[in-house]
């Protein structure tokens, strides 16, 4: 019997000791392999087909249409939009005061996350890169990629250009990123300039006119933008080569502005509001929620509420009553205020202005007066006033008019399903008229394109246009489209005062390299000079 | 069994004849100062001859005239007495050296004396006392170095428990739990009144011999057991305890509201007084214990029903404990099984009430019908709501209409086979297993405007359900050599190998849009939610960590020379799952000696004079499964794209991450008079490598922003004394004082996640407002930010310090780290010192226990002050803090150290009394009643509720959503919003003996 239990002891001992030093784990409740769009695991890398871009195209969307990021910088710090500190709310230990102010600092929260959005969507490209893909998806991925590359250009100036996923690369100049930029969009179209007879029929891109996937079309509307912008960003103008791209694109895209007959059911009519229109026409319908085959998108980000998500505006502008105008989801956060010049700087009947914004007293879904119960006024209905008080510390909660161009719908989510214009065509007349002025440096060149657009929006022609009155009209044509703080620069308007703002020093024109970047950069980031 | 025969044939024959012929009968009672003790030893001394006192105490034994009767008992002085007569009454003292009291360390068990580490044993009669359903909470406060702090007291959640300060960073920073010498077991399952002891073993090398899971120290659990000899004897106790709210955060009334300049709804409403309410609570015990001469055993049953101060929360709870030990084969293989099994009820309810209750305008209306203007109260259940308001909820419909439930089954057993082999050897095989399983429902119905989407067209309604199940299983191998070879020395060696596994899988689910107007509960009709049909709404996901494992071989050796000098060495090796493969495996060695001084000094009226020493490593498995590894995400097939692919993962692999080391240096001086003892220890340690999320250059890495890493040194020094006196010790009166003392400072000597400030304060306002900073150099725990002159503007802006003088203000949180920032350190959220102070007095058959905690040198940043005391045009329809600091010049907020206070605190935490009936009678042996109060009162300056330590950060929550699961152990010093009020409450107990 003791001699039994001492061998079960020992048994026991060996079976355990030899059977139990198994370490390897499994992660069950995660995605350790990488599988293809059939669902077959494929380890190297994606199959190919059109599930192979996904990724790359998904990093177009985080940052763009959302609080915080490249949209926030992008406005916040122009003189369209701003977020003023209604009283506790909003002020966020003064980051949105810093940056409409041009005071911020390379500790910038939402500098950060806007560096780190744009290397995510880079870091999707060269990982799609590395697996099999066609020429056609290769050429698109470089765009995605130089597009990515095209805004820290234009936000930073001086980065690091990553090509290969896992690589790693020296800080470049800005002229540097600039000419990588231009040849990585000069190589998807196969050709080796833009000129006047450029000739793409050797271009791997397509030019169907699916607007979320790029073509020829997109990547000349890209390097309109990049030559548009080329003295600032290079040193050396470009014009001539920006009006060629656009002209090529305005003759041979299958594109139109979206004018009188261009209309979408407008899916924010209230049953009970008879004055709600039933339709969305014209300019408004470029950016309506159900905007997705809208003949003026070149190249468009789409978004949808359940399945590509990223699109928060009615959270970010709508006073928390708001919700129940429209019976959203939730509640809205009552945070961005448009500036009151610039709402001021449309005419009383420009079709803009009804599309663009939300102003005066609010109703509800039936039509009834909208209340706030926390009103800083006795009167509790809902009122914005295109004066906004003060910028801080209590900027009235009802203040400022309130984004709307990429309107809302009923029901609506705080996920929004309105698709986001990277070039359309209205942007791309405007450059292309900008781009002849400048480049015969006669504005009056520009005048024909202006007009184009003006008449879309039912206001009268201009007889003549000069560089401030083409500015106007072009931030009245792109407000939230994340163009103003880059057109602020190109016009030298971006160190002027502004409503609650100074002059800014001149080195603000570029923004300072994310503190955190460098930090984790072991030296291979520097900052930009003057921060 | 022979023997036996011959003994009971035998003993007449000896009784009859005895007294003339060889010896006599020598009959007695043997009792300690509360009553008889049965089981006692009686040995006539130099002889075999012997016997055990009965269930009564009585004892009877042949002896001589002039022989010694030697009665001993574990716990008591033995005490010899000349026979000269047939009675022999005996009081046993308790033994207040306790020198070779028995003290649980890892694999076995050592003497009092032996100990080379440092170790604090607390017997149940030290325990807190009142309604105690944390078992941690029977601790606070007794053992140097432990700090527990369950900020505000809910009933539902356990406390904090950090020894020594924080091990890790990132890991597991809580004690490892042994019960009944099974590793990772949950307090949970343990009801306090079947605890017996609790061990702590708080340095590196008493820890070290668990390896891993020990670096945050170790809690031994002994529950209490059956005795050898020992008749039946069943026990109840009882407790009914009332629980009412202690402080509350200071609003103003509903005229000075108006007077401030509120929005007026037309009513008054004392919303704190809403929702809360006075808690009843009471347990019931009910235990038999017992044994024979080869098995002892106990059952006991608990049952608790607690009420929180909240309306609507609160648990019910049943643990049903046995515990069985026998031997077999001639006593040679000892059998051990245990187990527990604990069902809890619980009403989690929703701390936003206390919240928003706070914050809530006082003159709203309760209902809706009692607004001041047309109002649809339908459509929120009959209650009011402020809509229009960022964060602002009703907080009595939120307690009412809402429902937080849950249920956890814990259930661990565990069997221990000893055999011994020789005299010398034994070896142990033992395994546990625990299983809980955890359903969390919570319901929100189609009128609540809180997280119910009342006020949603398409999204009423809400039902979250989550259920989770973790398996955990331990089988340890060991063998024990033990040898005396002579008086001058001992030796024992242990070896062996321990396996744990644990298997964890959750899955949750979120669904609403449920049907406009019917209470339910949405799990008898989660079909009925419209969500079903409609892509997205769901929420549902689910976790999975299987095969996580821990591996170890370890060894120890113990030599004790001339019963003075007490040597003990240990190493394990130690794999873990969670690692890269190449740096699974790690050494883990400790040394201790220890030297009883007074036994060459041999001082008069010293039982002890020891001093030792102790060095030991152990390491820290990183805060998740899978970390060195990548993953992968999902890109879904959005419009035009068709169908799904891989995409970037959510973090970035790393190969190489291996263990965080802790390396700890105990020196330790133990002094024992008999009435005055005292031990203090002095420690530093090092966590090196320590595993922390680093932020990368993300154009480097592919767009991952942050990466697991060994990076990083952290340093804690520290100073624990206790003092124990008896200032009266007589046989009518005792009187005995003790006072713990602990210190210690935690600096941040390297860190490689780079500096930065970190706890954000959160929505309305204070986004981006982080209140902590982590610098390499510092302490932890340093709160940061600009500082208040005292002066305001005449916007009403408070009037920031250039700090630095340099003539340039920048307090803008961007530049928090900036060399020219006005930031300084305004409070350091870990205490600078924690002190116990305990009082024990017996008088007669009167019993008083009264117990002061303080804690010193820490601050609090006020929350609720730093968003609601100024006031603000804009934010009219919150209610304003009117603390005794509030300032009605102060009209922005602008965090600042207005808001940083200093939260020393000095609380009559637990003060009882007792009196026992000593009744011997058929049907009761004695009966104790008592009467308890806990957290009676607070000395402090602090504003807020509760003063006690923060010692993490559970982050910021506004709106309706929800705080974080996984709390900061780098941010300490918070009083959040969502804190529970503190309460006090007074205990009725009866203690019955059958």
């Amino acid at each position: 019997m003791n001699r039994l239990i001492k061998l079960s002891f020992l048994f026991s001992a060996l079976a355990l000791t030899y059977a139990c030093t198994n370490l390897d784990e499994t992660l069950e409740d995660e995605l350790t392999s990488e599988f293809s769009d059939d669902g077959v695991v494929v380890p190297g890398g994606n199959s190919g087909g059109t599930g192979a871009l996904l990724g790359a195209y998904n990093g177009l969307r985080t940052g763009t249409a959302n609080h915080g990021s490249y949209f926030s910088t992008q406005e916040v710090s122009s003189d369209e939009l701003t977020i003023g500190a209604k009283g506790g709310d909003w002020f966020d230990g003064g980051i949105w005061v810093r940056m409409h102010q041009h005071t911020f600092g390379s500790a910038h929260v939402a500098l950060n996350d806007t560096w780190n959005n744009a290397y995510a969507g880079i870091g999707q490209v060269n990982l799609a890169l590395a697996g099999t893909l066609s020429a056609d998806e290769i050429a698109q991925a470089k765009t995605i990629r130089a597009f990515h590359y095209m805004r820290l250009l234009d936000l930073f100036g001086r980065v690091k250009i990553i090509t290969t996923a896992g690589g790693d690369a020296p800080q470049s100049t800005r002229l540097e990123v600039f000419n990588f930029v231009e040849s990585e969009l000069l190589d998807a179209l196969g050709i080796p300039a833009v000129t006047s007879t450029m000739d793409l029929s050797g271009s791997v891109l397509g030019t169907g006119s699916q607007p979320y996937v790029v073509n020829q079309f997109a990547v000349l509307g890209l390097l309109t933008k990049l030559y548009l912008n080329a003295e600032v960003y290079s040193g050396t103008a470009r014009y001539q080569e920006a009006d060629w791209a656009a002209t090529y694109v305005i003759d041979n895209g299958p594109y139109q502005l979206c004018s009188d007959g261009c209309s979408q059911p407008n899916l924010a009519k209230r049953p009970a509001v008879a004055s709600d229109p039933a339709n969305l026409e014209g300019y408004a319908a470029v950016f309506a929620p159900n905007n997705e085959n809208n003949p003026e998108m070149i190249w468009s980000i789409n978004y949808d509420e359940t399945s590509a998500t990223g699109m928060n505006f009615g959270q970010m502008g709508l006073h928390y009553s708001s919700q129940l105008t429209y019976a959203l989801d939730a509640q809205p956060w009552n945070g961005y205020q448009v500036l009151e010049e610039f709402y001021n700087s449309y005419e009383a009947n420009d079709a803009r202005k009804e599309a663009n914004f939300l102003v005066g007293p609010q109703t509800d879904f039936g039509g009834s007066a909208l209340l706030d119960f926390a009103a800083d006024d006795p009167d509790l209905v809902v009122d914005y006033t295109p004066a906004i008080n003060e910028l801080q510390p209590n900027s009235l909660r009802q203040s400022g008019t309130r984004m709307k161009k990429f309107s809302f719908q009923l029901f609506g989510r705080p996920e929004m399903n309105n698709d986001y214009p990277v070039v359309r065509l209205g942007d791309l007349m405007l450059m292309r008229g900008e781009a002849r002025a400048r480049a015969a440096a006669d504005w009056s060149l520009a005048l024909p394109d202006v007009n184009a657009i003006r008449d879309r929006a039912k206001v009268s022609p201009l007889a003549s246009v000069n560089a401030d009155s083409f500015f106007d009209e072009r931030g009245r044509e792109m407000f939230q489209e994340a163009s103003r703080r880059t057109d602020l620069i190109r016009f030298g308007k971006w160190s002027d005062p502004w409503w609650e703002k100074t002059n800014s020093e001149a080195f603000r024109t570029v923004f300072p390299i994310p503190q955190p970047q460098i930090d984790a950069s072991s030296g291979s980031l520097t900052q930009n000079l003057g921060y | 069994m022979k023997n036996k025969l011959l003994k009971k044939l035998l003993l007449p024959l000896a009784m009859l004849f005895g007294s003339f012929i060889y010896a006599q009968s020598v009959t007695g009672t043997v009792s300690d100062a509360s009553g008889p003790l049965p089981g006692v030893n009686v040995l006539v001394k130099s002889t075999a001859t012997g016997t055990v006192t009965d269930f009564d105490g009585n004892f009877q034994i042949n002896a001589n005239n002039g022989d010694t009767l030697v009665f001993s008992f574990v716990g008591y002085l033995t005490q010899e007495i000349l026979v000269s007569g047939t009675t022999i009454n005996v009081t046993l003292a308790e033994d207040a050296a306790q020198l070779d009291e028995v003290v649980v360390v890892g694999y076995g068990s050592t003497t009092k004396k032996e100990v080379t580490t440092a170790v604090t044993s607390v017997n149940a009669k030290d325990f807190n006392q009142g309604v105690i359903s944390d078992p941690t909470q029977l601790l606070q406060g007794k053992v140097p170095g432990l700090s527990i702090y369950n900020k505000g007291g809910n009933p539902n959640s356990t406390g904090t428990i950090r020894l020594r300060g924080i091990s890790t960073i990132g890991g597991n920073t809580e004690p490892l739990v042994v019960i009944d010498g099974v590793q990772g077991q949950s307090l949970n399952n343990v009801d306090p009144s079947d605890i017996e002891n609790i061990t702590v073993l708080k340095d590196g090398s008493a820890a070290a011999i668990y390896g891993t899971r020990g670096s945050s120290g170790v809690i031994l659990v002994t529950t209490k057991s059956g005795k050898k000899g020992q008749a039946l004897q069943v026990n109840y106790n009882a407790q009914f305890a009332a629980n009412t709210i202690a402080n509350q955060i200071s609003v103003m009334n509903s005229a000075q509201f108006l007077a401030a300049g509120g929005t007026d709804l037309g009513s008054s409403t004392d919303w704190l007084d809403e929702v809360t309410e006075t808690g009843f609570s009471q347990t019931h015990n009910v235990s038999a214990v017992g044994g024979s001469d080869n098995a002892t055993y106990r059952v006991s049953l608990n049952f608790r029903d607690e009420e929180g101060i909240l309306i609507n929360t609160g648990f019910n709870q049943v643990n049903a404990r046995t515990k069985f030990s026998g031997k077999i084969l001639n006593d040679k293989l000892k059998i051990d099984f245990n187990s527990s099994l604990t069902r809890r009820d619980s009403q989690f309810g929703f701390n936003e009430a206390l919240r928003y209750a706070v914050l809530y305008n006082p003159t709203a209306p309760i209902l809706g019908v009692d607004a001041p203007f047309a109002f649809n109260s339908d459509q929120f259940g009959g209650f009011f709501e402020t809509l229009g308001l960022f964060d602002s909820f009703n907080p009595v419909s939120i307690a009412q209409q809402n429902k937080n439930n849950g249920e956890q089954n814990t259930l661990n057993y565990s069997l221990d086979f000893q055999y011994t082999l020789t005299d010398d050897i034994s070896a142990n095989l033992s395994f546990g297993e625990q299983n809980i399983k955890t359903s969390t429902r919570q319901y929100y119905p189609t009128t609540s405007f809180f997280r119910g989407g009342a006020l949603s067209p398409f999204n009423k309604g809400r039902a979250d359900f989550f259920t989770s199940e973790s398996k955990n299983h331990t089988l340890d191998l060991y063998a024990t050599y033990n040898k005396v070879f002579n008086d001058s020395f001992t030796f024992k060696f242990t070896g062996g190998y321990s396996f744990q596994e644990s298997d964890y899988n959750e899955y949750n689910l979120g669904l609403g849009d449920f049907p406009p107007g019917v209470d339910f509960n949405f799990s008898n009709a989660i079909e009925v939610s419209q969500d079903l049909l409609e892509a997205g709404r769901v929420r549902a996901n689910s976790g999975r960590n299987d095969n996580d494992r821990i591996i170890g071989f370890f060894a120890r050796a113990n030599a004790t020379i001339n019963d003075a000098i007490y040597v003990n060495a240990s190493i394990r090796r130690e794999g873990s799952s969670r690692f890269g493969v190449d740096e699974r495996w790690g050494y883990f060695p400790a040394g201790a000696i220890g030297a009883d001084i007074n036994k060459y000094l041999e001082l008069e009226n010293v039982n002890l004079l020891k001093v030792r020493l102790g060095y030991g490593v152990t390491g820290a498995i990183p805060p998740g499964v899978g970390l060195s590894q990548t993953t992968f995400g999902v890109n879904n097939g959005a419009d035009g794209f068709g169908a799904s692919g891989t995409g970037l993962g959510t973090r970035k692999p790393n190969p190489g991450l291996k263990w965080e080391e802790k390396r700890e240096l105990n020196l330790g001086f133990e002094f024992e008079t008999n009435r005055l003892s005292a031990t203090l220890d002095l420690y530093t340690r090092d966590i090196v490598d320590f595993i922390t999320n680093v932020n990368i250059d993300a154009a480097a890495n592919d767009g991952f922003t942050s990466q697991f890493q060994n990076g990083g040194k952290l340093n804690t020094e520290g100073i624990e004394l206790s003092l124990n006196y008896d200032v009266i010790k007589t046989d009518k009166i005792s009187y005995n004082s003790g006072i713990i003392f602990s210190s210690y400072t935690s600096k941040l000597e390297k860190n490689t996640g780079g500096d930065r400030t970190i706890a954000n304060l959160g929505a309305p306002g204070q986004n981006g407002t982080n209140l902590i900073i982590v610098r390499e150099g510092k302490e932890i725990g340093q709160i940061w930010g600009p500082v208040f002159s005292g002066e305001v503007d005449a916007n009403g802006s408070p009037i920031l310090v250039d700090v630095n003088g340099d003539g340039n203000l920048v307090t803008d949180q961007g530049n928090a780290l900036a060399e020219d920032a006005d930031f300084k350190v305004l409070g350091h959220g870990l205490p600078d010192f924690e002190l116990g102070w305990t009082n024990q007095i017996t008088i007669g058959n009167w019993d008083v226990n009264a117990f002061f905690r303080g804690a010193f040198g820490h601050s609090l940043v006020n929350t609720f002050r730093a968003f609601y005391e100024p006031i603000i045009g804009s934010q009219a329809s919150y209610n304003f803090v009117n603390t005794d600091l509030a300032r009605s010049d102060i009209r922005t907020a602008q965090f600042s150290s207005y808001y940083v206070e200093k939260a020393d605190f000095f609380k009559l935490d637990n003060l009882s009394v007792g009196y026992n009936f000593n009744l011997n009678n058929n049907y009761f042996k004695n009966i104790r009643l008592s009467i308890s109060g806990q957290n009676l009162f607070t000395i402090t300056n602090y504003t807020g509720s509760d003063p006690e330590p923060a010692l993490q950060d559970f982050g910021p929550a506004d709106n309706g959503g929800f705080v974080n699961a996984s709390p900061d152990v780098l941010a300490p010093g918070i009083d959040r919003r969502n804190n529970y009020f503190s309460s006090t409450k007074i205990t009725f107990g009866v203690n019955i003996n059958f």
